[in-house]
């Protein structure tokens, strides 16, 4: 109960935040913008190259940058929490009787909620260049950029409390972000790759969540992608939050 | 005495450095009583902070026992969040919030109604002079404003003790003195204060009684005053034309003396600790004319904690802390 009470008055202390700035959340949605703007009308002649199907276009485009924007929000909240390590906060809520497991899941939930906005903010954005919504599959996309959000923002709160500097979780944060965007087969498909290259594509999780979510967002449901991708993001976001929670709960020097 | 508030029994914490195991705070005892401000000196790295941090349940102890407001802090550590308030260095307010929205969310995470929160939050907005800004967000606070709010949230639970750890670095003068005036007051409506400082002037003028920690050991500990007669006795400071080539002599003459017993040198000043100054001070004129040393300057003073300091460890606090760096 108190775990529960004190999640939620720590993720209204985040949202709060969130709401008094919101050109935080004008800027989440620019990158988006501007790759469906200025990458995306490189596809349009793409349309019948193996891996992009014969269907929509932008169902094929749109779930990869939405993996994208779910990744990014998640993993560059190690710098937030860094800050808020050096202003004393976090020792100061440690020192009260709050739950550690609250500590870190009120700040998790709120940049669950912050991508949910701008997720779907920009599919209406992206409704009149051709993105058409199935919505059950598009519901189901969501659970899973949940999932992706609840790793990345985990392992970056953890992160920022370990290293607390900026420096050091710097090198960190951006030798994961590259490999796994460029991995993940979001901006071409990953059958268009040689053999090695959609072999490492396979350890990469993103890689199944941007290809189940290409089904998904055509109505593809019932499919072994679809499933093999809630498969591992359940373990990976499991096993990311148990160990972000045990770093919460160990002492800090 | 009054009840104790705080006892420490044998403390000893290690850290892994580079060259091995490190013995942060190795065998600290100290006991607080209830009502008084005991104040907790030494350099930086000495295992001050570190033992700060045991006390408020930050970190655990290799061995030892430290029991605040009646709970062990290694068994109970939620029971003693409960009943202390702590102050860090770097503060703990919250930039994007207002200061009574800082204040509520503390008493709610305390396990408070928002209505009692807010009563206790408009309480302390008063008793710490917050009224004129309490409602603007935190950034945009002076130093001295925001110091303020964060005492303020130590206080929320009214806290059987309060730790403030540093908590006038970096003030300027005025709100230093402003500051303590609101400890003192604290003091006086009953809340039992410990706080860590490396200004002597900050300790005797506040502490009731005090400890200096040098290398994880405790090594002196009493009020100001036992402090100051029981170490250091009065204090007559040197400097001689020539000092370089001729202190070191002079300083080994004055050593053999029976009147005199301490010597202390710092490249520019000779330092003489001595029982009564005034018969002292023209014994020492005879010696150096004698030697025919020409004096630069003398003066006899009564002992600073400063000079407590240096008699007891052999080097003095300011200059550790000119370049002192905190681990």
């Amino acid at each position: 109960m108190k775990t529960l009470r004190d999640i939620g008055l720590l993720f209204r202390r985040k949202m709060k935040e969130t709401l008094r700035n919101p050109i935080y959340i004008v800027i989440n949605l620019l990158t988006p913008v501007l790759y469906l703007v200025l990458f995306a009308p490189l596809l349009s002649k793409l349309t019948n190259t193996p891996g992009f199907g014969t269907g929509n276009l932008m169902n094929n485009f749109i779930p990869g940058l939405l993996v994208i924007v779910a990744f990014l929000n998640g993993l560059f909240v190690g710098y937030n929490m860094i800050d808020e390590v050096r202003t004393g906060v976090i020792e100061r809520f440690r020192v009260t009787p709050t739950s550690r497991f609250a500590l870190l899941a009120g700040r998790v939930l709120r940049d669950t909620v912050n991508m949910l906005i701008i997720v779907n903010f920009f599919t209406l954005i992206a409704i009149p260049f051709g993105f058409q919504v199935h919505l059950l599959g598009y519901l189901l996309f969501q659970l899973i950029l949940c999932m992706i959000i609840i790793t990345t923002s985990s392992f970056g709160n953890a992160l920022g409390l370990i290293l607390k500097d900026e420096e050091r979780i710097s090198p960190i944060l951006q030798g994961i972000n590259l490999p796994v965007l460029l991995l993940s087969g979001m901006l071409l498909p990953m059958e268009l790759a040689p053999k090695w290259l959609n072999y490492l594509a396979h350890i990469n999780p993103a890689y199944y969540a941007v290809e189940a979510g290409r089904l998904l967002a055509s109505g593809i449901i019932m499919n072994a992608k679809v499933g093999e991708a809630f498969l591992f993001l359940t373990i990976l976001t499991v096993l990311t939050v148990t160990w972000a929670t045990r770093v919460f709960y160990r002492d800090i020097s | 005495m009054d009840q104790s508030v705080l006892e420490i029994k044998d403390l000893i914490k290690y850290f892994h450095s580079r060259n091995g195991l490190v013995k942060a705070v190795n065998g600290v005892n100290l006991e607080v009583y209830s009502g008084e401000i005991f104040g907790f000196l030494g350099p930086n790295g000495a295992g001050k902070t570190t033992t700060l941090r045991i006390l408020t349940t930050l970190l655990k102890q290799d061995s030892g026992t430290a029991i605040v407001a009646g709970y062990d802090t290694k068994k109970d550590p939620d029971q003693v969040r409960c009943r202390i308030g702590y102050v860090s260095q770097a503060g703990g307010s919250d930039d994007p919030a207002t200061g009574r929205e800082n204040l509520i969310l503390q008493g709610q995470l305390y396990g408070m109604s928002t209505s009692v929160a807010a009563g206790r939050a408009e309480e302390l907005v008063h008793l710490l002079d917050l009224d004129e800004f309490a409602n603007r967000i935190v950034r945009t606070y002076s130093g001295g404003q925001r110091r303020r709010l964060d005492v303020a949230l130590g206080l929320m639970n009214r806290p059987t003790i309060l730790f403030l750890d540093e908590p006038t670095t970096g003030l300027d003068p005025q709100n230093r003195a402003n500051l303590w005036t609101q400890i003192r007051k604290l003091q006086q409506e009953g809340t039992t204060i410990f706080l860590t400082t490396h200004y002597l002037e900050e300790a005797d003028a506040l502490c009731g009684r005090l400890a200096i920690i040098d290398n994880g050991h405790i090594i002196a500990e009493g009020t100001p005053e036992e402090l100051k007669k029981r170490g250091a006795g009065d204090c007559i400071t040197i400097s001689i034309e020539d000092s370089e080539e001729k202190a070191p002599a002079l300083i080994q003459l004055l050593q053999q003396t029976d009147f005199i017993h301490d010597v202390q040198y710092d490249t520019t000043h000779i330092r003489l600790y001595v029982k009564d100054g005034a018969t002292a001070i023209s014994k020492v004129l005879d010696i150096l004319n004698q030697q025919q040393i020409v004096l630069i300057t003398i003066t006899l003073s009564a002992p600073s904690l400063d000079d407590v300091f240096l008699h007891e460890t052999g080097h003095s606090l300011r200059d550790i802390n000119a370049e002192g760096q905190e681990k």
